[in-house]
């Protein structure tokens, strides 16, 4: 059970405080509902360069990075799909300074062309760091568009092409910042060693005078149903071939979650997972394989991909995943394979609870998906499954017309 | 109300003192020491036993990490598939590490579990039938695995950089081809399992939430007899022989990026220069405001980061400042990286900036030290050097005293141009 306080500014500013006094530091994380699928088809991966852009100093503070590190803080933030994610720690000493900087970035940014040009440039080198120059790094570039036909999730968050980063503007980036970024479109969340009164004391004066922003409503375009099998066969210089398996399933804030999480975890949490047990150990077709839930806010993907053991072909490989996944959707898992799985997701919520910092970021996405009370709502959620719905789900998502798969071939020397 | 002035920053408090809970000591009846690190707020605990079966100790590469690995392919009583099958049932972890000197096998369980998961443990650390089958998949992915990383730029760098400085043939460099797969036996691995997985060659560490019960369950399946099958060999010999070549570049076809790597061989943590060396390293690449980044990430945009750290092995260490640039832009990079080394050797560093890293450090303790988990991590890596985590009480307060004229003439003393190796791998040049 994670115990919080929570309360809104007249702004707009939901805060969230969790006090957790076993460690000496505390956490300021700010979750704005911000991410790459609210970007411009033709201006992909800017939601990830604001990001950068976030830490090129704010209007009244010239360098973010430094006054944080003098009080012995450190930070960094991440950006997906959905969201973008900034987050610090610092001494419980020095909880204000975080409050500070924070709320000047919120109010508004320096917005210095010093600081577009060369944030473009690092994230270009991001880019090729993460995706060209890395065996199999440019599977999700062309994954996405293959299994999201409509729905902006058909891009990385890194962006569609080097392009369309290096044409950011300055004035594309204001524009981003006030219609985005806003005390009604983000969750503060304080955790750790801090008390509720002292968090909404410094909240008021530092988050209070901010002005509420228009936020344009979001319109995003659905997904159309998939009804027929999709593939893309890509050759490219690398030691083995590998597979990426893409099937659509619900979002993250569906109660389906909750039974295709598990249907995931029979065949591939852990090492008695079916997947493991029979594609790696026992017939040795791959030397990795896993299959992992996206998780998006949106209409997200079940994902498979392996990595082929040498001398296998592809073909063998892929009727191999059938096999497993036929069988998922024949017959029903044993009452003792689900409690198993059950057993694995408590105990790492229980894991995952050590860290405070990850408590704030877990508080935030629930609050900004549903609400924060949910976090404490998990484990029942996860135990109402039943093996019927396995089989249910693996029936309804785990079947050739909703499935989009990426053969990555390994270019014959 | 006032108004608020946003251009000033709050007031704040420079920490001075970190708190590190110290682990107390006991020993279990067959002379095997445990050091118990209590805390956390969660219902967890995580047992780690500790041998002396690093790489050090083998003769032939892979046999060690191998060796650690096939602990989890089936002991006398269950399969590699019922282990698998039971640590997942009760949704506890189990995980191998292997290093230079010493290799581990930990678990990490709900308390409520703890006796069914010591069974296991006990069972992998003492009676492992290390089965044919399992050896040839584990090798085979391995090496697939190997082959993998070795089409990355950043891999090939630091494989090149560790020989070069250590020399290829010993432990803290550990270089060794593809076919070392194809050569490694089984048999060896059992013997070098008979040899070093024994009661007189290991320690253990507990951490998380303690009571009376958790050190008595840890006795009765580990301390209550001797389960030594044989007395290890003597400490192994291995000569350092740094190559006289300090300059490389490696071609990886159609790479868009370069991998840098610049360093030197150095010495490790119990060395009277270590604590303005850390300073030094901190400064010039330690963290998000390190020059290095500052300059070469920040304010020319060559790459999307770059770092220095420093490395403590028992037997000696090493500095190095690692990045992956636009093949375009290498030698620029390489060049600032050569001026911020420089105006480290030529200029004082100012109070201020001397001042934030000291600050930050201590901030960084603090974040490193924040679970029973990580302290126990940290313990791990003190122990082999006579220390347990009050050590790091009074390495702070030395880093405290050191000011920007022993920086300077460390800067001097150490990091020279001629001192260094430079490695970079990527395409030629258009």
């Amino acid at each position: 059970m994670i115990e919080f306080d929570k309360f809104t500014l007249n702004n707009g500013l939901k805060v969230i405080v969790h006090k957790d006094t076993s460690t000496p530091l505390v956490a300021v994380n700010i979750l704005y509902n911000i991410g790459a699928k609210d970007e411009d088809p033709e201006q992909t991966g800017f939601a990830h360069l604001f990001e950068h852009l976030m830490f090129g100093g704010s209007v009244n503070i010239p360098n973010y990075d430094e006054p944080l590190q003098k009080v012995g803080g450190d930070n960094n933030a991440w950006t997906n799909n959905d969201v973008t994610n900034y987050y610090l720690t610092v001494p419980k000493e020095n909880l204000e300074t975080g409050f500070w900087l924070e709320s000047d970035r919120m109010l508004s940014l320096a917005f210095t062309e010093k600081s577009l040009e060369v944030q473009k440039a690092v994230v270009v080198e991001e880019f090729k760091q993460h995706y060209f120059n890395q065996p199999y790094g440019d599977v999700w570039l062309h994954l996405r568009p293959l299994a999201y036909k409509k729905h902006p999730y058909q891009w990385s968050t890194i962006g569609k092409c080097l392009e369309h980063i290096e044409d950011a503007q300055l004035q594309d980036v204001k524009n981003f910042f006030f219609h985005h970024y806003a005390p009604n479109n983000a969750v503060l969340v304080v955790s750790g060693n801090a008390e509720t009164e002292e968090v909404k004391r410094l909240a008021e004066k530092w988050f209070g005078p901010i002005e509420r922003r228009e936020i344009p409503e979001r319109k995003l375009p659905a997904e159309p149903k998939q009804t027929e099998f999709r593939s893309l066969h890509l050759e490219r210089d690398v030691p083995y071939d590998a597979i990426y398996m893409a099937f659509h399933m619900g979002s993250r804030s569906d109660d389906d979650f909750y039974k295709v999480d598990l249907l995931s975890d029979i065949l591939s949490n852990g090492q008695s997972s079916r997947i493991f047990q029979t594609l790696i150990k026992e017939k040795n077709l791959f030397s990795t394989i896993d299959a992992y839930l996206t998780g998006d806010f949106e209409p997200g993907l079940f994902v498979i991909s392996g990595k082929l053991t040498e001398g296998i072909s592809l073909e063998n490989a892929e009727k191999a995943i059938w096999e497993v996944l036929d069988e998922v959707c024949a017959s029903k898992a044993d009452e003792y394979e689900l409690q198993k799985v059950k057993n694995k997701i408590e105990s790492s919520l229980v894991f995952s609870e050590i860290s405070f910092l990850n408590k704030a970021m877990n508080i935030a996405q629930h609050e900004i998906t549903g609400q924060a009370e949910d976090i404490n709502l998990e484990v029942e959620k996860y135990n109402k499954v039943t093996t019927d719905d396995l089989q249910a789900m693996a029936q309804k998502i785990l079947i050739k017309e909703n499935c989009s798969t990426l053969y990555y071939h390994a270019k014959k020397q | 109300m006032e108004k608020l002035n946003r251009s000033l920053p709050p007031q704040f408090k420079t920490i001075e003192h970190v708190d590190i809970p110290i682990s107390k000591q006991d020993v279990l009846s067959n002379q095997i020491p445990v050091h118990i690190i209590e805390g956390g707020s969660q219902e967890v605990l995580k047992i780690e036993i500790i041998f002396n079966a690093g790489l050090w100790y083998q003769k032939s590469p892979l046999i060690a990490g191998t060796c650690n690995l096939m602990l989890n392919e089936g002991t006398e009583k269950y399969t590699a598939a019922e282990l698998a099958e039971k640590f997942d049932f009760y949704g506890a972890y189990i995980a191998y590490n292997n290093s230079q000197h010493d290799a581990s096998v930990s678990i990490y369980t709900l308390k409520k579990y703890l006796k069914e998961t010591l069974d296991l443990l006990e069972e992998i650390i003492k009676r492992p039938t290390f089965p044919e089958k399992e050896f040839k998949t584990i090798l085979s992915n391995k090496k697939q695995s190997f082959l993998v990383n070795r089409e990355k730029t950043n891999a090939l760098a630091k494989e090149k950089f560790n020989s070069l400085i250590y020399g290829d043939k010993h432990p803290y460099a550990n270089v060794f081809d593809a076919k070392a797969f194809d050569e490694v036996q089984l048999n060896d691995i059992k013997n070098f399992y008979k040899d070093f997985y024994t009661s007189d060659n290991c320690h253990i560490i507990i951490s998380g939430k303690m009571n009376d019960t958790v050190i008595q369950e840890v006795e009765n399946r580990f301390g209550a007899s001797s389960w030594k099958t044989k007395t290890p060999d003597v400490n192994p010999e291995h000569k350092l022989i740094s190559s006289e070549n300090k300059k490389i570049f490696v071609r990886k076809k159609d790479a868009v990026q370069s991998s840098i790597r610049i360093g030197r061989p150095l010495f490790n943590k119990t060395h009277e220069d270590f604590p303005g060396i850390m300073l030094f390293n901190l400064i010039l690449g330690g963290y998000f405001g390190s020059r290095l980044m500052q300059n070469i990430r920040e304010d020319k945009g060559y790459t999307y980061g770059i770092n220095s750290l420093l490395l403590s092995h028992l037997e000696s260490g090493h500095f190095a400042i690692v990045t992956e640039v636009g093949k375009d832009v290498c030698d620029d990079a390489i060049s600032e990286i050569y001026k911020e080394v420089t105006r480290l050797r030529e200029v004082l560093v100012p109070e201020e900036e001397l001042n934030l890293v000291k600050n930050y450090f201590a901030g960084e303790m603090l974040r490193s030290f924040d679970s029973p988990f990580a302290l126990s991590e940290s313990l791990r890596g003190n122990l082999p050097f006579g220390f347990n985590n009050s050590y790091y009480e009074k390495f702070l307060q030395e880093i405290k005293a050191i000011t920007s004229g022993k920086i300077m003439e460390l800067a001097n003393k150490y990091f020279k141009q001629e001192n260094l190796y430079e490695i970079v791998v990527g395409e030629n040049k258009d």
